[in-house]
């Protein structure tokens, strides 16, 4: 989902050399659970293929798979992390082929090129199993994800509800060069629409907390009315709201998009954020689909998860989930 | 010599505009004049944008104090930004979830940096290792020890308790004392901790032997160690240097944050040593000083908020940043007389 | 072959420069400067360091563009705005400082940017064949898919020789090609140049050593600040006159004498080696044996590879641990494993090579003058530049320095200058015994007559001097005592009565002569 390019000065290319290095290690881990009783059931193993483990989120995809399977004494799931390379994903991939897995759960980086080996993958009668990013075609068995446009507009909704429809609304955008960053913007306009909210300074924060805090520090300095900030990550807008904080503004609003348990909603918690919208894992879903898969039920091509509303009224019930 | 008796004494503004520290000085005025032409709305002649625009620069502006030190040596030092990466984490670590004393935790911050920063300098200065390579290294070690130490995760307020759920914990006193303002709000004291950083470096560099030590290394460093100056020590105590300052600057980030965030400071170095030869210190080494370093950093950290302030795009804002850096360079560059 | 032509003034000649004005900002470093050079002559371009014989050298081939005069290549005038253009022009320089790639094979380095290619492929074949071609031609046979560093100075600066041979230069610029050289090798350079001269080449000579000016100068021109003082032919140029161009003043006559009064042994070595690293068998130099006196001056002699050099870093400490041998200083034994602690026991060295290994030339002259004594001027390390900077003005004013200001960049000094600070910088430390390496390599005769006086001065003053030169005259003549080297050996051991120079020629390339007196072994 979320790709944390560093968007630095490129300056000397050194950047270059200390992606190609900070990629050089391979970590896999494994965890096993005692399967000690229950000697009757088959044990199926589930290679789960990561893309990435630099973000929260995708730590918490993992930690929520874990979770899930966890509760079956006969799964045991084998992690691989590409650190964000997509060669490495491949090899991964190809790695639980030839190693046999029952079943494949991957994240991809990208589409275009780890289409073929999930599709390898599907003819040596292994299922697959796409979680959050999309693979091009259809050879896959079957696909978990949030939709980042959903969510965008129903924190455009809720926005528009709670200003009574009317008010200046600062905008910190994820990288706009990222699908994620795009839809959570385009849904949002969506949401707003047709009310007299005021989009007056928006601003690339690149998913970066100290960015976000930077441009807010300008929006502060150029706008002395600003009833929301509307980040599309919570570390966003957290960064927004120190930065309020810090000018000694207050009066603001913060929404943020992800919902992690020890990031947007702790910040809720903690009456930081006055929103945030929970955008899934799929790592539960995916081992429930994960074990009907294994036991011969067909499962549906497609799985859209939905999102959940996180404010000051709910968040101690765990949130409301909204459809 | 041959001294040219007829010729009339050089116009001191034109010797300054010739000298390095007055085209930095220039380049720092364009900065300025295009601020005031693109003021958004006037909102570049509020106080309050020039003390975000220090503040912003400051965490940079520790990192390339670090880095002038060690480019003077003709070194360099990748490692700045991951090693600041490391100490937040630690620091957070230390003061949130242990909930240390920040008379604790400082000097065990500290510690780290030197420690960091004293690894780097053995691989170079002592085991003969390119600083390039070697800070290389250890841009990549320390970047994995943060990920270890924090376990994958930002180390913030909200602390894991046994049963899986989250527990609330205040920001630590040394947190609200870092990210605060003075002087009525108009100074934060993370720029004042720069410009404190900024001065002792300055001290060591222009007051000190082991400044001149450090020039002479960088200018030749044969020459150097045949005129007996300990060059194995001078070297290792720039990169200790260097680690201590990013230790401080690990400290200001997490403090900015409050959280200790692994992934915090990843290009930060480029933009480091971007100010510094931006000041018109020479990556060749034994040219330069802390007052072109103070100019760089304003330099970069003006052109950033004056970017940010009208709101420019980040494509435009990345392709304006490089040229003026080039610019900045190439004016730099123009031979001396 | 015919004898040289006679050098005639109806002839076209190969380049004329007129009216040379260059400034550098403020300052005018040439001012309306001329030079010619025929066909067949060698051309000695003379003159104190910082005259303007570089700078007028560069405008020649293409490196300065921005000059006030009129160049004439052949009767056709014409401004090179590259040395690309220059030296298709036909003037090729071989600089001071060798422009040669070390890493890179010698074929390569003579073809260097211009090398035979097939569609965009280097021919390596032909490239080789040729750059053979150009090599013979100077009479040198060697592999030339070897890279550059591989061979002695000497051969690399006949290699730059025939990469400007290659490129059809018809005037080739020698700025000082003997500096590095040693005698046999002296010979075949001026072997070489009498061959040039007969193929029709003519030579800009650039040298401050007397006695190869009345070798081989056809025509001599002086300049003196920048100033052109007068071109004439060689045989009608007294010396007495040409110092007196060159100095603008009576030098009377050349080296100070001086009464020596050896007193107390203030240095000895016994059986000292120095190995080039902790494996080798072979040592630069082997079981040295020597002492010197408080004011004296003790002449090491030898030609290159003697390990003269590498004795005297050994014993400076340069080394670390891979000297060895027994040591005393003042009577007390001692060893050196790092040049500081030499500097602290007031032993000190000169080494050969200023801009390498002898300053730091981007820092300025207080701060080279005060390196190696820094600590004495600071408190707790604190520096304190009023101290530095009396200091510097003391120990520059002591060898006489002149510079327009202190802070100036030693980078930007002269040649003789910048040697002024690296003495200026080891007297800061009050040494008592001073090694010298070439102490006057490079520099014009009136600082190395300045040299000279301050060596005098010191030993009276009870210093003690070991002196290291590739200048016969200046061995003979300087020194109380003399040993040489021969590979690292002491072959021979002479007093200044004894020696001469037949004498410690023959003991430096290994002949034992039964004329020395105390053979060593």
């Amino acid at each position: 989902m979320k790709s944390n390019t560093n968007c630095v000065l490129t300056l000397l290319g050194l950047g270059l050399i200390a992606t190609l290095w900070s990629g050089c290690s391979d970590s896999t881990k494994t965890t096993g659970n005692a399967a000690k009783s229950d000697s009757a059931a088959r044990t199926y193993t589930i290679g789960m293929s990561q893309c990435n483990l630099g973000e929260p989120w995708r730590v918490q995809m993992n930690e929520d798979i874990r979770n899930a399977a966890a509760k079956h004494a006969n799964l045991k799931v084998v992690f691989k992390d590409a650190q964000n390379d997509t060669l490495k994903q491949r090899a991964h991939v190809e790695e639980f082929v030839s190693s046999k897995v029952d079943l494949l759960i991957i994240s991809p980086k990208e589409a275009q090129p780890l289409t073929e080996p999930v599709a390898r993958a599907m003819a040596a009668g292994i299922p697959v199993i796409v979680l959050d990013r999309r693979l091009l075609g259809d050879q896959y068995t079957c696909f978990i994800g949030a939709d980042n446009k959903k969510i965008g507009k129903a924190a455009g909704e809720w926005i528009v509800k709670t200003l009574g429809g009317q008010g200046n609304v600062v905008e910190l955008m994820g990288l706009q060069t990222s699908t994620p960053g795009q839809d959570r913007h385009s849904g949002f306009m969506e949401g707003i629409a047709g009310s007299n909210l005021k989009i007056i300074f928006s601003a690339d924060m690149k998913w970066l907390e100290p960015d976000a805090r930077k441009e807010m520090e300008s929006a502060l300095s150029r706008f002395d009315k600003i009833d929301l900030v509307y980040a599309h990550n919570d570390p966003g807008a957290h960064g927004a709201y120190l930065a309020a904080q810090a000018a000694g503004r207050t009066g603001i609003k913060f929404v943020g998009i992800d919902a992690l348990p020890q990031e947007g909603v702790a910040y809720v918690s903690q009456g930081i954020l006055n929103a945030t919208f929970q955008y899934p894992t799929g790592g539960a879903e995916a081992i429930d689909t994960a074990l009907k898969i294994l036991h011969g039920e067909t499962v549906p091509k497609e799985i859209v998860l939905g999102t959940r509303l996180f404010d000051k009224a709910n968040v101690a019930q765990g949130g409301q989930e909204l459809n | 010599m041959s001294e040219a008796s007829t010729t009339k004494a050089p116009n001191p503004l034109l010797r300054f505009v010739s000298s390095p520290a007055g085209r930095a000085f220039l380049a720092l005025l364009l900065v300025g004049l295009v601020g005031t032409i693109f003021n958004a709305d006037g909102a570049f002649f509020k106080i309050g944008t020039h003390r975000d625009a220090l503040r912003q620069a400051s965490v940079y502006g520790i990192l390339a104090c670090g880095c002038t030190l060690v480019i003077i040596t003709a070194g360099i030092d990748l490692a700045v930004g991951s090693v600041l990466a490391l100490v937040a984490v630690c620091c957070s670590k230390m003061a949130i979830h242990w909930g240390w004393s920040g008379w604790l935790v400082v000097p065990a911050c500290l510690l780290v940096g030197c420690a960091t920063g004293g690894l780097a300098g053995v691989v170079t200065a002592r085991l003969r290792v390119q600083p390039f390579i070697a800070t290389l290294a250890l841009m990549v070690l320390a970047r994995g020890a943060a990920k270890y130490a924090s376990g994958g995760m930002k180390v913030s307020t909200a602390v894991k308790n046994a049963s899986g759920g989250y527990d609330y914990v205040d920001v630590p006193t040394l947190f609200r004392l870092v990210d605060t303002r003075i002087l009525g709000g108009h100074l934060s004291v993370v720029t004042v901790i720069f410009l404190v950083c900024l001065g002792l470096a300055w001290l060591a560099l222009a007051r000190h032997s082991w400044g001149r030590h450090l020039y002479a290394i960088g200018g030749n460093e044969e020459a150097a160690r045949l005129s007996g100056v300990s060059v194995v020590w001078a070297k290792i105590l720039a990169y200790v240097a260097s680690g201590l300052l990013a230790a401080v600057a690990g400290i200001c980030q997490a403090a900015q944050e409050q959280q200790g965030d692994p992934e915090a400071g990843v290009g930060y170095e480029l933009i480091a040593i971007a100010m510094v030869v931006i000041g018109g210190t020479s990556l060749m080494g034994g040219r330069g000083g802390m007052g072109l370093t103070l100019l760089g950093v304003l330099t970069i950290g003006y052109l950033d908020k004056i970017l940010s302030i009208n709101a420019v795009p980040e494509a435009g804002r990345l392709m304006l940043t490089g040229i003026i850096i080039v610019t900045a360079v190439l004016t730099q560059q123009r031979k001396r007389t | 072959m015919t004898a040289a032509p006679p050098v005639s003034t109806e002839r076209v000649p190969l380049v004329r420069l007129t009216g040379i004005t260059k400034r550098f900002g403020p300052v005018t470093v040439l001012h309306e400067v001329q030079l010619e050079v025929a066909a067949g002559e060698v051309h000695v371009l003379a003159g104190e360091n910082g005259a303007g014989k570089s700078t007028l050298m560069k405008i020649l081939a293409g490196i300065h563009t921005d000059f006030e005069g009129r160049i004439e290549y052949a009767g056709r005038e014409a401004r090179p705005r590259s040395p690309l253009e220059a030296s298709a022009l036909g003037v090729a320089v071989i600089h001071q400082e060798l422009s040669l790639i070390g890493a890179m094979s010698v074929a390569d380095n003579i073809f260097l940017g211009r090398m035979p290619t097939r569609n965009g492929f280097v021919c390596d074949a032909r490239q080789h064949e040729e750059a053979r071609h150009w090599v013979r031609q100077l009479g040198l046979e060697l592999d030339v898919r070897r890279p550059v560093e591989q061979f002695p100075i000497a051969v690399q600066q006949l290699i730059e020789i025939a990469k400007a041979l290659s490129q059809n230069a018809r005037v080739l610029v020698m700025d000082e090609p003997t500096s590095a050289l040693n005698a046999p090798e002296v010979e075949t350079l001026f072997g070489l140049i009498r061959s040039l001269k007969e193929r029709g080449c003519g030579i800009v000579y650039i040298t401050h050593k007397m006695e190869e000016i009345e070798r081989i100068a056809d025509r001599i021109t002086v300049l003196r600040d920048g100033e052109w003082i007068g071109t004439a032919p060689a045989q009608e140029l007294p010396t007495a006159k040409f110092m007196q161009w060159m100095v603008g003043r009576d030098l009377g006559e050349q080296f100070p004498r001086r009464a020596p009064q050896p007193g107390a042994e203030r240095l000895r070595l016994e059986r000292f080696s120095v190995f080039p690293d902790g494996f080798a068998v072979r040592p630069m130099a082997k079981n040295i044996s020597l002492e010197v006196r408080a004011g004296e001056i003790l002449g090491i002699g030898g030609l290159q590879g003697s390990g003269a050099s590498q004795l005297l870093l050994g014993l400076f400490g340069a080394y670390g641990n891979r000297a060895r041998g027994r040591v005393w200083l003042d009577g007390k034994e001692t060893h050196f494993t790092l040049p500081r602690t030499a500097i602290n026991a007031g032993l000190v060295l000169l080494t050969n090579d200023r801009k390498a290994t002898g300053l730091v030339l981007p820092l300025s002259i207080i701060a080279n003058a005060t390196l190696a004594g820094l600590r004495a001027l600071t408190r707790a390390g604190w520096r304190n530049p009023t101290a530095e900077r009396a200091a510097a003005e003391r120990t520059t004013g002591r060898v006489k320095l002149r510079a327009a200001s202190l802070e100036l960049e030693v980078g930007a000094l002269s040649g003789g200058n910048q040697q002024k600070v690296a003495i200026a910088k080891w007297l800061q430390t009050q040494p008592g015994v001073l090694l010298l390496d070439e102490p006057t390599r490079g520099i014009d005769v009136g600082a190395k007559r300045e040299i000279y006086q301050l060596m005098d001065e010191w030993t009276a003053q009870g210093m003690a001097i070991i002196l290291i030169t590739s200048e016969m005259s200046e061995l003979i003549t300087l020194s109380d005592r003399i040993v040489v080297l021969h590979r690292g050996e002491l072959t021979a051991s002479f007093t200044r009565a004894q020696a001469t120079p037949e004498a410690i020629l023959a003991a430096a390339m290994g002949h034992a002569t039964p004329s020395t007196p105390s053979q060593l072994s």
